[in-house]
């Protein structure tokens, strides 16, 4: 292994946290000139911290970073781009009311012989540099809100190349483009003249035509740099999901595959979701895994009758419906409930008391000459808050003094309070302790136990597998994969989750490029 | 991220608006079309409108509301409100009628003071919001019930007078013509038009439309807020200076009826109130609207009550035409 001293960029023991929440904890990298280096990790594995490092948006409480082998400290992000140090942002950093040429100059315009800022010089220059990168077709002067989102990616893309001298770092570059060889190309191109490239991106089958090595990230760790032609996908994802010793699974009695269906989808499209179709029957608990962004906002947002489907049918008991709003999703027959993933924001209402937002759906229902009695409001409450271990005494607080986990489980005694049959819970125990989790996951169960429907989306594996009797990959909006009984563990799912089983075409799955040294 | 940069917008080559179109659609070009409609119907009612002395005394009525709203619209462009406009107008009116200094030269200084003092609130605005990181609005609402309050203690009624020679030269004509308060008014549009050429003018831009983007396209956040403010503050300075050549009196309640009319110029200037869309010559063309409409509507017979509901609608159905054109556009050039 060559010295650190030669490398491209060092990175040693970085680690980062926010408040109590540690986002990297001992992070090495070592990316050599001219390589393509991968970077992976599950969501939540401090890739995008780990970029805005090095891209001097957030400081390091830790560790330290040298680039060509002198220290290297960013403050801002222009502090980072005067060492070499470029970034194109997976969120895209352009300015959609600007036009694409102040956005290639930005943050300075060139100048013109009066000293200010001058339209026809950015223009000239920026002309330039997209002729360079193969894009004369977009014109310098179009504001960057009219361009596709694919232009957009490749403009930030070639906004960041052009400054990066030393390291370029791509988030997720190819996340809209429908073909690569253009940015593939310019990876080697910009290789072959030095620039070290850190290249993170959740598609297997990209990182191994591109990339000779990768540094697997997982729970603010590094735990290993692998050389991708040595190591399996298997090897990868053991890697990238780790090998912790986990409880078995509970046994489960086998459900009843007849049972009848309460939510029957077919041909569901929507937003990022394109044909989905599956069928949930009476007693299951299924589940949905994907990464970001793959559709399972939308499927959840349709079917909780939040947002209209473009296209397909959906079937509550047997019944053809359409789900106009959440009340409406509410009498659908058996009844839907939803429990929206952003707490703060859709869930819960932060003035009232514990018991107030657990009552709010059935108001009406337990009011008496057209008022809400604290007393009703309250035997109400406590009648429901036993089923999802919600300790009574929290009942009469403001419901946002409560810890994230009592909170979800007051959302989730009023999501049982409603009496539906059917529940959609989104990330059910996202930010939640373990203890917590496994009361809910209890709660689940009970509810499935008694006849239920469960649909539920979660962005951790551990709780789909043991949690879920079904689960459901989704990639690209559509349904990738379907695992039950045994089938259901982590590492398949992982494969899927990256879309695995299907390679591009046009990308044969080799070792990765010539790296000149 | 905004929703705009999500939306898949995948357009064939050739869709692209002319540059002709987008100028004629723009706030800036509607709002002073509507000027035009507006004096049209004036001079129909009032033949002596088409009159230098009536035109300077338009002008002279505008010139403090235009002022006030070129300063706002740097503030809302960089996606924030400010409300200390109310509070600096009405602490320079009273500087100006409580110390009046005669002469071309003590005009000067007093302008010099106006600006001053708008800069100082400015400057604590900007803090507040920039490094404190609170809210546009909390921060402005106290900084100008502040000044509203150090008004109020330096003049407790109306009274005082503003030096003579501010009041007579700044209200009059340069040639018999062409009023000293269009010359401001057009200095300050200038000042504008180099300033947009600066990084700083269109970091305004970039900050308004996406903070996030734009402190990852290396646009200092703080030094924009800083500058929006400050120049913001400058203006309202001018604003008061203006206003006091005006009335040629103190009043420490003077600026309050700004407040609204502000906001209701750079809106119906066609700037948007969610930041990083418009520009300051709207706002100006704007606040000479409302203040063109009063005029109207006396002309045309309609009592002064009713002047308010009026505002108040033009307001309306001009935002509502400055989205409606577009569109009316686009549809055009899909065909």
């Amino acid at each position: 292994m060559v010295r650190d001293g030669q490398a491209a960029l060092a990175v040693r023991a970085v680690s980062k946290s926010y408040g109590a929440t540690v986002a990297l904890e001992g992070v090495d990298l070592v990316l050599q000139p001219g390589e393509v280096h991968a970077l992976l990790g599950e969501n939540g594995a401090g890739k995008s911290t780990l970029v805005k490092i090095l891209s001097g948006v957030v400081r390091p409480d830790g560790g330290a970073m040298t680039l060509a082998g002198s220290a290297f400290q960013p403050r801002t992000i222009l502090d980072s781009r005067s060492h070499g140090v470029a970034t194109a942002f997976q969120e895209l950093s352009l300015l959609p009311n600007l036009t694409v040429a102040e956005n290639l100059m930005m943050p300075r315009m060139p100048r013109g012989r009066t000293g200010l800022a001058s339209a026809s010089a950015a223009r000239l220059a920026a002309s330039e540099i997209l002729r360079r990168y193969d894009l004369a077709r977009i014109d310098a002067d179009e504001t960057v809100s009219a361009l596709s989102l694919a232009d957009r990616q490749r403009l930030e893309i070639v906004r960041a190349m052009e400054h990066a001298t030393r390291v370029l770092v791509l988030d997720e570059p190819t996340a809209a483009l429908s073909e690569v060889e253009w940015l593939f190309g310019l990876i080697r191109q910009i290789t072959a003249r030095g620039v070290a490239v850190l290249y993170i991106s959740h598609r297997l089958a990209e990182v191994r035509a591109l990339c000779s090595r990768a540094t697997v990230l997982r729970n603010g760790r590094s735990i290993a740099t692998v050389d991708l032609a040595g190591a399996s996908d298997a090897d990868i994802f053991e890697m990238m999901v780790g090998r912790a010793v986990r409880n078995e699974k509970a046994p489960r009695p086998l459900r009843d595959s007849a049972a009848p269906a309460s939510l029957a989808v077919a041909g569901l499209a929507g937003g990022q979701l394109k044909e989905v179709s599956f069928t949930l029957r009476q007693g299951e608990v299924l589940a949905v895994a994907a990464l970001e962004g793959q559709g399972q906002r939308d499927l959840f947002r349709i079917l909780a009758g939040l947002a209209r489907p473009a296209a397909g049918s959906i079937h509550i008991d047997g019944k053809p419906t359409v789900l106009r709003n959440p009340q409406g999703a509410l009498k659908a027959g058996r009844g839907i409930a939803y429990v929206p993933e952003e707490r703060k924001t859709e869930g819960i209402l932060s003035s009232l008391t514990a018991a107030g937002n657990i009552t709010l759906p059935v108001a009406g229902r337990i009011s008496r000459g057209g008022l809400v009695w604290s007393g009703l409001e309250a035997k109400a409450a406590a009648s429901v808050a036993g089923s999802v271990d919600l300790a009574a005494r929290y009942l009469s607080f403001p419901i946002a003094d409560l810890s994230g986990g009592n909170q979800q489980k007051a959302l989730l005694a009023r999501t049982l309070l409603t009496g539906a049959q059917t529940l959609l819970l989104f990330d059910p125990t996202r930010g939640v302790d373990v203890g917590t989790k496994q009361s809910i996951y209890a709660a689940i169960r009970r509810f499935a136990d008694a006849g239920g429907s469960v649909l539920f989306y979660s962005s951790e594996l551990p709780e789909v597998t043991d949690l879920a009797d079904r689960c459901m990959v989704l990639y690209g909006g559509r349904i990738f994969a379907e695992f039950h009984g045994e089938d259901l563990e982590e590492q398949r799912l992982v494969g899927a989750l990256v879309g695995h089983a299907a390679v591009p075409k046009g990308m044969p799955r080799k070792a990765g490029l010539e790296t000149g040294s | 991220m905004s929703a705009s940069a999500v939306q898949p917008l995948e357009r064939n080559g050739g869709g692209r608006k002319s540059n002709w179109v987008r100028a004629l659609t723009s706030g800036a070009a509607i709002v002073t079309l509507l000027y035009v409609v507006l004096y049209a119907l004036y001079a129909l009612w009032e033949p002596r409108a088409l009159s230098s002395y009536t035109f300077t005394n338009l002008i002279n009525n505008a010139a403090p509301l235009a002022i006030a709203a070129a300063g706002e619209t740097l503030v809302v462009l960089s996606r924030g409100f400010d409300l200390s406009v109310a509070g600096v107008v009405s602490l320079t009116n009273v500087f100006m009628a409580v110390w009046p200094m005669e002469g071309p030269g003590g005009a000067l200084i007093s302008l010099l003071g106006c600006c001053a003092i708008g800069a100082v609130v400015g400057t604590v605005n900007g803090w507040l919001v920039a490094v404190l990181r609170l809210q546009t609005i909390a921060a402005t609402l106290g900084t100008m019930i502040v000044c509203q309050g150090l008004a109020l203690v330096i003049l407790d009624a109306p009274g005082g007078m503003v030096a003579d020679w501010v009041s007579y030269e700044l209200t009059g004509t340069l040639f018999g013509v062409v009023p000293i308060a269009g010359l401001i008014i057009a200095a300050v549009a200038l000042l504008w038009l180099v300033f947009l050429r600066t990084n700083t003018g269109i970091g305004i831009y970039a900050v308004g439309a996406d903070e996030q983007a734009a402190m990852l396209s290396g646009v200092s956040v703080t030094r924009v807020r800083f500058a929006a403010f400050v120049g913001a503050g400058m203006l309202y300075g001018v604003a008061g200076f203006m206003l006091s050549a005006q009335t040629a009196t103190g009043n420490p309640n003077a600026g309050a009826p700004f407040l609204m009319l502000v906001f209701a110029a750079v809106a119906l200037g066609g700037t948007s109130l969610s930041g990083g869309r418009g520009g300051l010559i709207g706002s100006i063309v704007g606040a000479g609207c409302l203040m063109l409409l009063q005029k109207v509507l006396f002309s045309g017979g309609v009592s002064s009550f009713y002047t308010g509901i009026f505002q108040g609608f033009v307001l309306i159905l001009a935002i509502l035409f400055g989205r409606f054109m577009p569109r009316l556009f686009n549809a055009g050039a899909k065909k």
